[in-house]
């Protein structure tokens, strides 16, 4: 139901951000963005939402 | 959370602020449209940033049981949220990471269950000693 999941999972924290730098996310205009790219200049506030909605 | 009420402190303390979420990014702007939000927005069509951030995919007492239907009604009457229509997977839950440029994560809240958001003010707090440092 819901695509919920039939056992409880664990969060992973990760180590370091290499794995998920290397992520490519869409802007509100539709273009490509590295997640890594967010960070290079200065530290990011990242936050992921359950959903739009 | 309701960051975009706090977006002023957060660019104060040298962060940035991005939102990930999932859908097209037409989902992403009827988001910022229907929630007021003035943040920048980003989507995650097929998760994958999801799982490398390590967030879970929830199960049904995770999403819907009593105490996490109790627990989000209090978060949505303290950040003034109001739900709206689903998008994407259901069941995904998120988090929030703080990550400096050197790649390192001195802050990390994946949600355990669906109503599992952590305070903006413990996110400010982390940011600025993340820009302190």
């Amino acid at each position: 139901m819901l695509g919920t999941a039939s056992k409880r999972e664990a969060v992973h924290r990760p180590g370091s951000a290499d794995d998920l730098g290397r992520n490519r996310v869409l802007d509100g205009d539709g273009r490509e963005v590295a997640l890594a790219d967010l960070w290079r200049d200065r530290p990011a506030v990242l936050v992921w939402l359950r959903h739009y909605g | 959370m309701q960051l975009h009420r706090d977006r002023g402190e957060f660019e104060a303390a040298g962060v940035r602020l991005a939102v990930i979420g999932q859908g097209t990014p037409d989902h992403a702007r009827d988001f910022q449209r229907s929630q007021d939000v003035d943040l920048p927005l980003y989507v995650d069509q097929d998760r994958a940033s999801y799982r490398a951030a390590g967030a879970k995919v929830g199960t049904l007492g995770e999403l819907l049981g009593p105490a996490v239907l109790a627990r989000g009604l209090r978060v949505s009457l303290r950040d003034r949220v109001r739900q709206g229509r689903v998008v994407g997977h259901a069941a995904q839950l998120g988090g929030v990471l703080i990550v400096k440029p050197d790649g390192s994560i001195p802050y990390a809240h994946l949600s355990e269950d669906a109503s599992d958001v952590p305070p903006n003010d413990e996110v400010l707090a982390a940011a600025r000693a993340a820009a302190e440092r």
